[in-house]
């Protein structure tokens, strides 16, 4: 068998391996290129290679990296084995089901060449052809050089586009008319249209700087930050839901939501916005204010049924939508697309995207608590280092001066021994399972059967007194295992609820005592007595390893009760844990010490305080000194405010898992990366350090952190690499989106894609200029802003003429202003505003402006036809409307309001029936015609006057002579609030001008 | 679609098919017209309105049975289940996205029998489409790559794991457009019980443009479209809002006139129109109540168990045969009660939701034949994924992507087919693999769409609705 497989390999080998010498590997090249790669190329590159854009699959074979990676089906060859090549099976088609190519059978004599190529050890000679010509060739990622500004404009914008236009024998737009120069500037600035008195203003303004100063005016409006927040928040598909299967409020997500609206308002530098979304915990520790930046981090979506049952692919599907986002955003680049393979256009290798990976493994995404006074996070982290210490008995912390007063307060409290009184039952003591053996010392041993759980239940009658505190004392004895305290094989316990009823004579039902508070001796790691009061049947007390000894639990009363001696008492000691986690002695007591001196203290802490001062070791000191600024950083702890949190990301973060229910989730490392293939988690290639883009060579494309540094360090190196001054694609990448917003259309029409599958720049030179001026002036938007609003550009008019029509349909080149239509946002608000019911507040939690019922799953149910518009005297503006990701509302979604499932660089804009029905019946634009008409008709009585007001508060203008008639004859018909919705129906009102 | 701003905004561009051109406003046909020169690819006459090769099918309807419908337990019978119940044979680690450790093999607790022509095996939960199964073509060896259910649907209404891409019936809309004008393109009838996974993720339009979005209707609502006419209680009235719609058309006109070669103005006039042609249509399109009551009993709206997913298909029959392009009737909501998800029990929550469907679904089958619309309607049955062949609990299944049945019906579709085999215990597809991308492919195929030719740009990649896989099924076209 051997030898004839011999004798057939030395039949086959190719003639040039069977010559010794130096030139085997120029000769086998060669004998690539002439005689292998022709076939590859004529019957194969088709479907797997770069050029043909197409890798069926999974496989390329236009290098030998890729059929040496192969496809979905793994290796395609195996150099010197035919039978494992399932290259060759495919085109021998004699085994296997694999059949290519699909267009039929290769000539028989090209098969025997591929046969003899690969038994020969499938020499090949090509490298990775994905990249063809330098990187920097490309435009976006060329470096930002500021180049020089065209003559023949007074404005250097115009400049710039002029110089386009004359070579394509085209000229500029005349300007506008002033009424539609200051709705488009209303619009496009703030989102809400002029009143009609702002634009008579405007009109009638004699002011040569008119139009300078209302931009100036605009800008620093709050309502700017309000409009501008929005592309942003589309941007980074910000919503206040899950999506996917559990599409779960995030009550706490608007925090982020103000912060955008604010840093826009106060025109934060850009480099500076980019570094506290990615990373204000880490570039302002201090400043906790910030840490709401950091919704950026938790602005996508969220798959909670992964995240709980598919942990994997959560994991990396999750990080994969944090790359799109930031990457996307911030730089106009679809890194993401190099999840499965190399990007297939632009030079992304897949170890850069997974660099990015590993930027974000150190966080989850949930609710993060913070201090919005940073004053109280001083003072918090204080203590809880403090408390860290006491934990430690770090004598550094602990003694030094600054402590001496509390803890020689706290001595004096506690060194006169409190005197309890054991309780006595008087055979009042009940099991679900055990038997109760009094003891002398008046304590109970439990014997008898031992079940799974238990309660105790003990009755009993007090004296008069004004007690103040419970002791249980869970004791050790020879007959339980390990000596107990506990019947668990291990002498564990575990007390899940401790419970005291009081019923008072005349009442017809006992009531609850409140504690405040609970202490122990000793607590078991995460099992510490405070959730013995906490309500919880599933949390419970422990004290393991620290078995085979007493210990003891004091439980403190809220108030201290002055008792009646008629009242019965009922304690319940809850023992629910399971696996016979159950008390085998114990005695209760009772005690009416005041309360300072109670507390249940550590054996050390107790013998070291029934010493004279002067003869305690230092050992003691200690202990007591960590003893008593625990009591005190953890008293002083719970006088803090509350912390506030904002939906975002973090190492320590309450993940959202159920509808208003989470869980904290700690991720103390960073998890591993790895380079997928095919982005198959089951296919590790190697691990992936944090880093970003490598075609940026002269920044540095993997950060080289050591192990020891925070997670937090990982963003940081992001943040920086991306607001670094001489990263190319940052500044162009916010100037375009200025630029979109502004025109309707970017300099680059595809502002989140600046790669070889977006648009070209229609004015490279000009995006160039403004990014430089946007970067040399501190990253200043405003600056930016005014530098287009005040070009002659902006300011055309968006009258077509045949000329441009004909040689720039598109407007490509800009030879007049484009009319966009309306968004949603600006649409609604515009008919609250011109309603005269805007609500101009600012910021807060959402407004739902829907009917929540219950959830059939852990999605509420939601109905927007039901909202009555009536119901609140005033509106908020779109932007602090609640969005819910997967249940959109319909009227927003008719005017194209996007699905924020995905990140929306560009909103659609698009007419259709759905459309027209619901600006015509929804109620929504109902009742803001009314209230339109209500309002107009309380201020006038002629109906001319009327009609005159509502045209001009919806039109800016006044009515037609014909329309005047028409309106009358109709309001006559029908009443005011009829027209109103006419109006609101128009183009001209739907259009900007 | 590359966008500039003119062609950004989108109106019915695909709106064109001959059957429909009259009444349209002149003004608005010619833009469209002028629009269309524009864009690649139209569905073409010569192609049956096919884009890229003749359409056997014209309009689809998609039942999705939400939660994963058991395999083994209605259309792949497992005998070796039989002899290996209650032995653990399965992993001994949990896979990603089942939701409890995989307990003994467990048999079917249904019978199974062998039906029709072609001996199909079908348990007795389905004993009314058992009588149809030389009709239908079978994929027996489906396969998802989740095992998660919001994951799962998406995948097998939109291509992808993840939100925000366009469904089907969406690239359907973007590609063909309507048949006809007065009613939308898409409708989606979910359970009267609540909305499925993913909330209305699985009918969203993604990144197209809102017009392709699937029209919500509650069977039953007193609007069936939202929005159809102003609600009660309001200013309005049938002749303030068509006096109102005739001044608004005039004063749109004139500022058209004043705006010229903007094509958008003109396709939102026409939208008015169309907007009163769908409130002349709809109600009567939208009313079961105007089928004999001897259809209405075929369809099972007499009985409870059958009134609410009779009465969607029963809609669907008359939407289809309205022009209505593409339908998707949902059995089940989200949620653990009340669908295909039978985590607690096979034998107890398996048949209720079975026996919902079954004569409904049945009676659609036999009521479109009845009407002709069988040769150019396709109607797809399918589901998220498989169940374990594991015991859950005592008695209940779990989440399998491994595996899972779904079928075909009408036009272009070779009756009385199976492609495909799962193994001896239905964990895993075992030969004739298929995807939801091949289903999505298939379905494509047969409206005259090569699917990795329908593409539109998004972020950097030209998007499909089959990603970067599908195959056509041809082993089931006739």
């Amino acid at each position: 068998m051997f030898k004839a497989l011999l004798r057939q390999l030395v039949f086959l080998l190719p003639w040039f391996l069977m010559v010794p010498g130096g030139w085997f590997h120029a000769r086998a090249d060669e004998y690539f290129v002439s005689r292998i790669e022709p076939i590859l190329k004529k019957h194969c590159y088709e479907c797997h290679s770069h050029g043909s854009g197409k890798m069926k699959g999974g496989l390329t074979l236009d290098s030998r990296s890729g059929w040496e990676q192969g496809g979905d089906h793994g290796p395609a060859i195996i150099p010197g084995k035919t039978a494992e090549s399932l290259l060759f099976q495919a085109v021998d088609q004699k085994t296997g089901k694999l059949k290519m190519p699909p267009s039929g059978r290769l000539p028989e004599a090209d098969i025997r060449l591929l046969e003899e190529w690969i038994l020969g050890g499938a020499k090949d000679p090509r490298k990775v052809a994905v990249h063809k010509g330098p990187v920097e060739a490309w435009w976006s990622l060329k470096k930002l050089e500021k180049p020089l500004v065209p003559k023949g404009a007074s404005h250097p914008i115009d400049a710039f586009i002029r110089h386009k236009l004359a070579a394509k024998g085209l000229q500029p737009a005349l300007l506008t008319d002033r009424r539609t120069l200051a709705r488009r500037l209303y619009l496009d600035v703030t989102g809400v249209p002029p009143t009609w008195e702002e634009a008579e203003a405007f009109v009638n303004s004699p002011d040569d700087d008119g139009y300078e100063k209302l931009v100036d005016k605009l800008l620093a409006s709050p309502r700017y930050g309000e409009r501008w927040a929005r592309h942003w928040l589309d941007t980074i598909h910000f919503a206040e839901t899950h999506g996917f299967e559990h599409d779960l409020p995030r009550a706490e997500a608007w925090r982020y939501r103000d912060y955008v609206i604010a840093a826009f308002n106060n025109d934060i530098p850009w480099g500076r916005f980019i570094q506290e979304q990615l990373a204000a915990d880490a570039f302002y520790p201090d400043d906790t204010s910030k840490r709401v930046a950091l919704g950026f981090l938790g602005a996508g979506t969220f798959d909670a049924s992964s995240y709980s049952t598919a942990p994997k692919t959560f994991e990396y599907l999750d990080r994969d939508d944090l790359v799109h986002q930031t990457m996307a955003a911030f730089t106009s680049t679809t890194a993401n697309c190099a999840r499965c393979h190399a990007h297939k256009f632009d030079p992304i290798s897949q170890e850069d995207y997974y660099s990015l990976q590993a930027v974000f493994a150190g966080i989850v995404e949930g609710n993060i608590s913070f201090d919005e006074d940073p004053k109280i996070a001083k003072e918090r982290s204080r203590l809880t280092l403090l408390a860290d210490a006491a934990v430690r008995k770090d004598a550094g912390v602990l003694l030094v001066p600054e402590y001496q007063a509390v803890v020689q307060k706290w001595v004096e409290q506690h060194q006169n021994p409190v005197v309890w009184q054991t309780l006595e039952f008087d055979g009042k003591v009940k099991a679900d399972a055990g038997t109760f053996k009094l003891q002398q010392d008046g304590s109970f041993l439990v014997g008898d059967s031992t079940p799974e759980k238990d309660t105790y239940v003990l009755t009993t009658n007090l004296p008069g007194k004004k007690w103040t505190a419970f002791r249980l004392e869970v004791l050790a004895h020879d007959s339980l295992p390990k000596r107990g305290p506990g019947r668990q094989d291990n002498g564990n316990l575990h007390l899940s609820e401790f419970e005291a009823m009081v019923l008072n004579p005349g009442q017809p039902s006992p009531k609850p005592l409140k504690f405040s508070k609970a202490t122990a001796d000793f607590n078991q790691e995460g099992w510490g007595i405070d959730r013995a009061i906490d309500g919880k049947p599933e949390t419970a007390w422990g004290i393991y390893p620290q078995v085979g000894k007493d210990h003891q639990a004091i439980f403190e009363f809220e108030q201290p009760l002055p008792w009646n001696p008629e009242s019965k008492l009922t304690i319940h000691l809850r023992q629910l844990h399971g696996g016979r986690h159950l008390i085998g002695r114990f005695r209760l007591s009772v005690t009416d010490a005041p309360n300072p001196s109670l507390a249940a203290l550590p054996a050390e802490v107790a013998a070291a305080l029934r010493k004279y001062a002067s003869q305690r070791s230092q050992a003691e000191i200690i202990e007591i000194a960590s003893q008593a600024l625990k009591d005190y950083s953890g008293a002083e702890l719970k006088k803090l405010p509350a912390q506030a949190k904002v939906y975002a990301a973090g190492a320590t973060s309450e993940v959202l898992t159920g509808l208003n229910q989470g869980s904290t989730q700690n991720t103390p490392k960073p998890r591993k990366v790895e380079v997928l293939r095919r982005g198959d988690f089951d296919k590790p290639l190697k691990e992936a350090h944090p880093g970003a883009l490598s075609a940026i060579h002269w920044l540095k494309a993997r950060f080289d952190l050591s192990d020891s540094e925070p997670e937090s360090a990982r963003r940081v190196a992001l943040a920086n690499w991306i607001a670094d001054a001489n990263n190319p694609l940052t500044w162009r990448s916010v100037a375009n989106r200025v630029w979109h917003y502004h025109f309707g259309q970017g300099i680059c029409d595809t502002p989140s894609d600046f790669g070889k599958m977006g648009g070209n720049p229609s004015h490279p030179e000009l995006l160039d200029w403004l990014a430089c001026e946007l970067r040399d002036h501190g990253g200043s938007l405003i600056h930016l802003h005014r530098l287009i609003l005040t070009s002659h550009a902006y300011k055309q008019s968006s009258a077509g003429n045949a000329k441009g029509v004909e040689l720039d349909a598109q407007n490509r080149l800009l030879w007049r202003q484009n009319n966009q239509r309306m968004d949603a946002d600006t649409y609604r608000d515009g008919l609250i505003a011109i309603a005269g019911k805007m609500d101009w507040k600012m910021g807060g939690p959402s407004i739902r402006y829907f009917r929540e019922g219950k959830p059939v799953q852990s999605t509420p149910t939601l109905d927007y036809q039901v909202f009555d518009w009536g119901s609140m005297p005033l509106h908020r503006r779109s932007i602090y409307r609640f969005v819910w990701r997967g249940i959109p509302d319909p009227f927003m979604e008719a005017l194209d309001f996007p699905d924020l499932g995905l990140l929306t660089p560009r909103r659609e804009s698009s007419s259709s029936a759905l459309q027209a029905l619901a600006l015509y019946n929804n109620k929504f634009v109902l009742h803001f015609s009314s209230e339109l008409a209500r309002d107009v008709e309380s201020k006038m009585s002629a109906i001319e006057d009327r009609i005159s007001a509502v045209t001009q508060r919806v039109l800016l203008r006044k009515p037609t002579i014909s329309e005047m008639q028409a309106f009358r004859e109709y309001v006559t018909k029908h009443g005011l609030a009829a027209l109103c919705r006419v109006l609101f129906n128009t183009n001209e009102f739907l259009f900007v001008g | 679609m590359k966008p500039g701003f003119v062609q950004r905004w989108q109106m019915d561009r695909r709106n064109l098919l001959g059957d429909i051109a009259g009444g349209f406003a002149g003004l608005a046909l010619a833009q469209l017209l002028a629009r269309e020169a524009c864009s690649a690819e139209k569905p073409r006459h010569d192609f049956n309105g096919g884009l890229h090769h003749f359409a056997r099918a014209r309009r689809v309807i998609q039942l999705f049975m939400n939660g994963g419908a058991s395999p083994m337990d209605t259309f792949d019978y497992k005998p070796q289940l039989e002899k290996l119940h209650g032995q653990k044979l399965g992993p001994s680690q949990k896979p990603e996205g089942f939701t409890a450790m995989p307990g003994a093999l467990m048999k079917s607790p249904f019978a199974f029998k062998q039906h029709g022509q072609s001996g199909r095996w079908v348990s007795s939960v389905f004993p009314e489409q058992a009588k149809l199964v030389d009709q239908m073509a079978f994929l027996m060896a489906m396969q998802s790559k989740t095992n998660v259910h919001g994951q799962g649907a998406y995948l097998m209404t939109s291509g992808f794991i993840l939100p925000g891409f366009p469904c089907m019936g969406s690239w359907i809309s973007y590609a063909l457009g309507n048949l006809k004008d007065n009613l939308p393109t898409f409708v989606v009838l979910p359970d009267a019980r609540g909305l499925p996974y993913n909330q209305q993720g699985c009918f969203s339009a993604g990144f197209l443009p809102a017009i392709h979005q699937g029209t919500v209707i509650q069977a039953g609502a007193s609007q069936p479209i939202p929005d159809l006419f102003p609600p009660k209680g309001t200013f309005t009235n049938a002749t303030l809002d068509s006096d109102g719609l005739g001044l608004l058309g005039a004063l749109n006109q004139s500022h058209a006139n004043r705006h010229p070669g903007d094509s958008r103005l003109a396709s939102r006039i026409s939208s008015y129109e169309l907007a009163g042609k769908m409130q002349l249509a709809a109600p009567e399109a939208f009313d079961v109540m105007r089928e004999s009551a001897t259809i209405r009993k075929a369809f099972g709206l007499e009985d409870k168990t059958t009134e609410d997913f009779g009465r969607r298909c029963l809609l669907a029959t008359r939407l289809v045969e309205r022009g209505v392009r593409f339908v998707q009737v949902w059995s089940g909501p989200q949620g653990a009660t009340n669908n295909w998800d039978n985590h607690g029990s096979i034998p107890n929550e398996l048949p209720p939701i079975a026996q919902s469907v079954d004569r409904p679904i049945a009676a659609l089958l036999q009521e479109l034949k009845a009407r002709g619309l069988d040769k150019d309607t396709l109607v797809v049955w399918t589901t998220e994924f498989g169940r374990t062949p594991f015991q859950q609990g005592s008695t209940g299944r779990d989440h399998n992507g491994g595996s899972f049945v779904s079928w075909l019906w009408g036009a272009g579709i070779k009756a009385g087919t199976a492609y495909g085999q799962s193994d001896d215990w239905g964990y895993q597809a075992l030969a004739d693999k298929t995807t939801g991308h091949d289903m999505h492919a298939t379905i494509l195929h047969l409206l005259g769409i090569d699917h990795e030719k329908l593409t539109v740009r998004h972020n950097g990649i030209d998007r499909r609705l089959t990603d970067v896989h599908g195959q056509v099924i041809r082993e089931i076209l006739a």
